[in-house]
């Protein structure tokens, strides 16, 4: 019971928004090259090259919203370099998700070699990270203030945003068309609409929000990049748009789970849990999450099929 | 001037000489086809006799090597289904371009949705489409997302997006194939209707009835090449069968010998209910035995897809009991009527006949995957499956690359063609085959026939479903009518006449009918 509420207090709310956020982010932006029917397995990468150069962007230039817009360009031309990997050039998209998603950790540890001259991590007093927002009325009261308000904007962008893309995929044309696009290409290319295009749209749109993900690692909470600082968040992103079918809400809640499971874990450990097991939660919660989905996701036809074709008596 | 061909004004769309090759293939030699205003233009042909090919010429789909289009009298340059849009054209592809996840509205207006400040005006939408329903007749529920919808409604939505872009010829690409006699009806009243409005409609088929039925002229294509165009009316469906496979065709009844054995399948009192829990079968009682063709023939809807259901173990029977090769299978699952011995051919080869997605070889093992000699030790030894799969491809004439092609590679009567050659070489002693050539056409009919007859011949009890008379009338030794879930009547072959096959068809009471 003690530990039950030392684990499960305010600030674990609090944990909970900071350690779903990035993946919220990321996630946002997958949901547009899912509904493109894209399977962006580079999610993880372009949010990694963003956190590297939004540390770049911030170091060099004092400022942290420079460095934010520098972690977008990354992760924008990273997410074109993909999709004219996989729309144009017609790659598949595990193949090519692979090194575009593996390098970034390469990539990454030799340029800050490069640039710095240390391996490892990059933390430096003079990167100037995104400021907390301090909400009026409710700042500094208990547990409102503690719970809602000295955010970085971008956990607040999050939200905000879950509304946004919605808005965007179901009530504008752009929208509707990458959803087509990716239900149903043949649909979409016999109205004119120009499906390898929407995919394109949809990838850098992907690359902003990864952007902003990866921004927020290194600027957000802490700011410092560290080698694969990411730390699989972008995969998680995956498994919460392979279950959400991309679903703007239901992407939220997914992410949410995620977050929630993350801030859990990182509770546990305090409390003395083997950080082994501890650090399996996020994964276990992925992990069953896919099961269930695709349990419930069995393909139609197969099931009739079965019943029809099932020849041979059971037990043989 | 007199008995001139008809002015360039009449006609809304005219070919000239289109040749399309793909390779060393000539899908269209010097085709010429000329639709008159406000006339029902069929062309029919064989599958892979062009038709589908030439109108994806017409339509922007493919560009033509050679030859001229041209639309309402001028000469056009069709590079896209965009043009052919502009131009007035509006294609009802076979497999509807429809997206499920959208609305009705959405679908229709795809691609030219009305906005309101950046944002998509669905209430506008819905206006728009109950607007067009209300003038076509056509009546849709804009608001309702297509994945819920119906074969037949789902074809009413896309005859609707192709006139809410201001179509005024329309073409239709087998459009009967989906549809049931009744929706078939209502559809080629709604084309009566179009082509009195002064639009042209083709229709593309392979169905003679239907020619003759809706069909103001008729262009038969075979091997590439228009054989010729005649007016329906001035034409019969013999003349027509004839153009269309090139030698003349019999639909007599198949030569036989005598044969008849033991009992393979008896059915005692047989209840069953339907989906929405009514009574679809009452107390229907019959037996095939071995060297025999049993057709059921009827209207569809009288009980034969629950009979069907009902045999083959993928539907509870309420009452009675059915026996196959002995053995009591009243309420078996499918797995055990097939070990007892079942070979089935279902009426809806997409749901239950084949898996699209998987290749031919995988369709054929499909059902024995557990099985020597497919599978030792829980491995699929895919090397015999692929040696069985070739031999049979050969035997029921598949027209593909090889048994690695994905089964959606396939045309309907090919797709239709795994299905039988999986279940015709199980050698079980009893086959149950549902509308086996629905969606076929002529040549590949034939063959099928063939191939049953060849069954019978070899012992096995054949059990066919069909509603096309017909077929029932050129296979069957004992013809069972079905009407209301019950058999109506047993009649011979031999001697029955269509007239009184049709009466008991009726429920045998036609006047009562009429009068209803």
């Amino acid at each position: 019971m003690e530990i039950l509420s030392t684990i499960f207090t305010v600030s674990l709310v609090a944990a909970t928004l900071r350690t779903t956020t990035p993946i919220l982010l990321v996630a946002l932006g997958g949901s547009f090259t899912t509904k493109a029917g894209i399977f962006n397995i580079g999610l993880e990468g372009q949010m990694l090259v963003a956190a590297f150069f939004a540390v770049l962007g911030s170091l060099w230039s004092g400022s942290a919203w420079v460095g934010l817009l520098c972690g977008i360009g990354a992760a924008v031309t990273m997410a074109m370099i993909f999709s004219l990997l996989v729309v144009t050039l017609r790659a598949t998209e595990g193949g090519r998700g692979r090194p575009p998603n593996s390098r970034p950790g390469g990539r990454t540890i030799a340029l800050t070699t490069a640039s710095f001259g240390v391996r490892g991590s990059i933390g430096n007093p003079g990167i100037v990270g995104l400021p907390r927002l301090q909400v009026p009325f409710i700042h500094g009261t208990r547990p409102w203030g503690q719970m809602l308000s000295g955010y970085t904007p971008l956990i607040y962008a999050a939200i905000v945003l879950v509304f946004v893309v919605w808005a965007i995929q179901y009530r504008t044309r752009l929208g509707l068309y990458i959803r087509v696009t990716g239900e149903k290409p043949e649909a979409a290319e016999s109205l004119g609409i120009r499906t390898t295009r929407m995919q394109h749209i949809a990838s850098v749109l992907c690359g902003v929000f990864a952007g902003l993900a990866g921004s927020h690692l290194s600027l957000g909470y802490i700011t410092m990049f560290a080698e694969n600082m990411s730390a699989g968040r972008g995969f998680m992103a995956v498994a919460v748009l392979i279950f959400s079918n991309g679903d703007p809400f239901k992407v939220f809640f997914g992410c949410l789970l995620f977050g929630f499971a993350d801030a859990v874990a990182l509770r546990l450990q305090t409390v003395g849990m083997s950080s082994y097991l501890v650090l399996m939660v996020p994964y276990l919660v992925s992990l069953l999450a896919l099961f269930a989905l695709s349990w419930r996701q069995r393909d139609k036809v197969y099931r009739t099929m079965r019943r029809t074709l099932t020849a041979s008596p059971r037990g043989t | 001037m007199t008995a001139a061909p008809p002015k360039d004004s009449d006609l809304a769309v005219e070919l000239v000489g289109i040749t399309k090759r793909f390779g060393a293939f000539t899908a269209n030699r010097d085709v010429s086809l000329a639709v008159r205003r406000g006339e029902i233009h069929a062309l029919i042909g064989e599958n892979g006799a062009g038709k589908t090919t030439l109108m994806n010429c017409l339509f922007g789909m493919i560009v033509p090597d050679e030859g001229q289009i041209r639309v309402d009298g001028r000469a056009a340059t069709i590079l896209s289904p965009q043009d052919a849009i502009r131009l007035g054209l509006g294609m009802v592809h076979q497999h509807f371009k429809l997206v499920p996840s959208l609305t009705v509205a959405e679908n229709i207006f795809l691609g030219m949705e009305p906005t309101r400040g950046g944002l998509i005006d669905r209430a506008a939408q819905s206006a728009r489409v109950r607007d067009l329903s209300r003038r076509t007749g056509l009546t849709v529920d804009p608001d309702r997302p297509v994945r819920e919808l119906s074969v037949g409604i789902e074809q009413r939505v896309e005859i609707l997006k192709v006139l809410a872009r201001g179509a005024r010829t329309v073409i239709l690409d087998e459009p009967t194939a989906v549809l049931t006699p009744q929706e078939s009806r209502d559809l080629f009243r709604t084309l009566r209707g179009f082509t009195e409005a002064g639009m042209s409609v083709i229709l593309i088929t392979h169905h003679l009835d239907e020619v003759m039925a809706a069909s103001d002229r008729v262009t038969v294509l075979r091997d590439g090449a228009a054989i010729g165009t005649e007016v329906t009316a001035e034409t019969t469906e013999g003349r027509l069968a004839q153009m269309m496979v090139g030698r003349p065709v019999t639909f007599g009844r198949k030569a036989r010998a005598a044969t008849g054995g033991a009992t393979v399948l008896s059915l005692r009192n047989v209840d069953a209910h339907d989906d929405r829990g009514l009574q679809a079968l009452h107390d229907v009682s019959f037996a095939v035995r071995a060297g025999e063709i049993v057709a059921i023939a009827g209207v569809d809807g009288n009980g034969q897809t629950e009979l069907a259901e009902v045999i083959s173990g993928l539907r509870r029977l309420s009452h009675g009991q059915i026996t196959l090769s002995g053995r009591d299978v009243s309420g078996a699952p499918a797995d055990q009527v097939r070990a007892a011995g079942l070979a089935h051919v279902p009426a809806d080869r997409l749901v239950r006949g084949v898996d699209t997605r998987e290749t031919i070889s995988a369709n054929i093992l499909m059902g024995r995957q557990h099985q020597a000699p497919w599978a030792r030790g829980g491995i699929i030894r895919w090397g015999i499956v692929r040696e069985a799969a070739k031999g049979l491809i050969g035997r029921f004439d598949i027209r593909t690359q090889g048994p690695d092609a994905p089964v959606k590679s396939l045309s309907g009567g090919n797709m239709q063609k795994v299905v039988l050659a999986r279940e015709f070489s199980q050698e079980k002693p009893f086959l149950l085959v549902d509308q086996p050539t629905r969606g076929v056409d002529i040549g590949a009919m034939e063959g099928i026939h063939d191939e049953v007859m060849r069954q019978r011949a070899a012992g096995v009890a054949v059990l066919l479903i069909s509603v096309q008379l017909d077929e029932c009338l050129r296979l069957a030794d004992r013809l069972l009518v079905m009407f209301n879930g019950r058999i109506q009547a047993e009649m011979d072959p031999e001697t029955a006449t269509l007239d009184e096959i049709g009466l008991q068809m009726m429920g045998g009471r036609t006047s009562e009918r009429a009068a209803e």
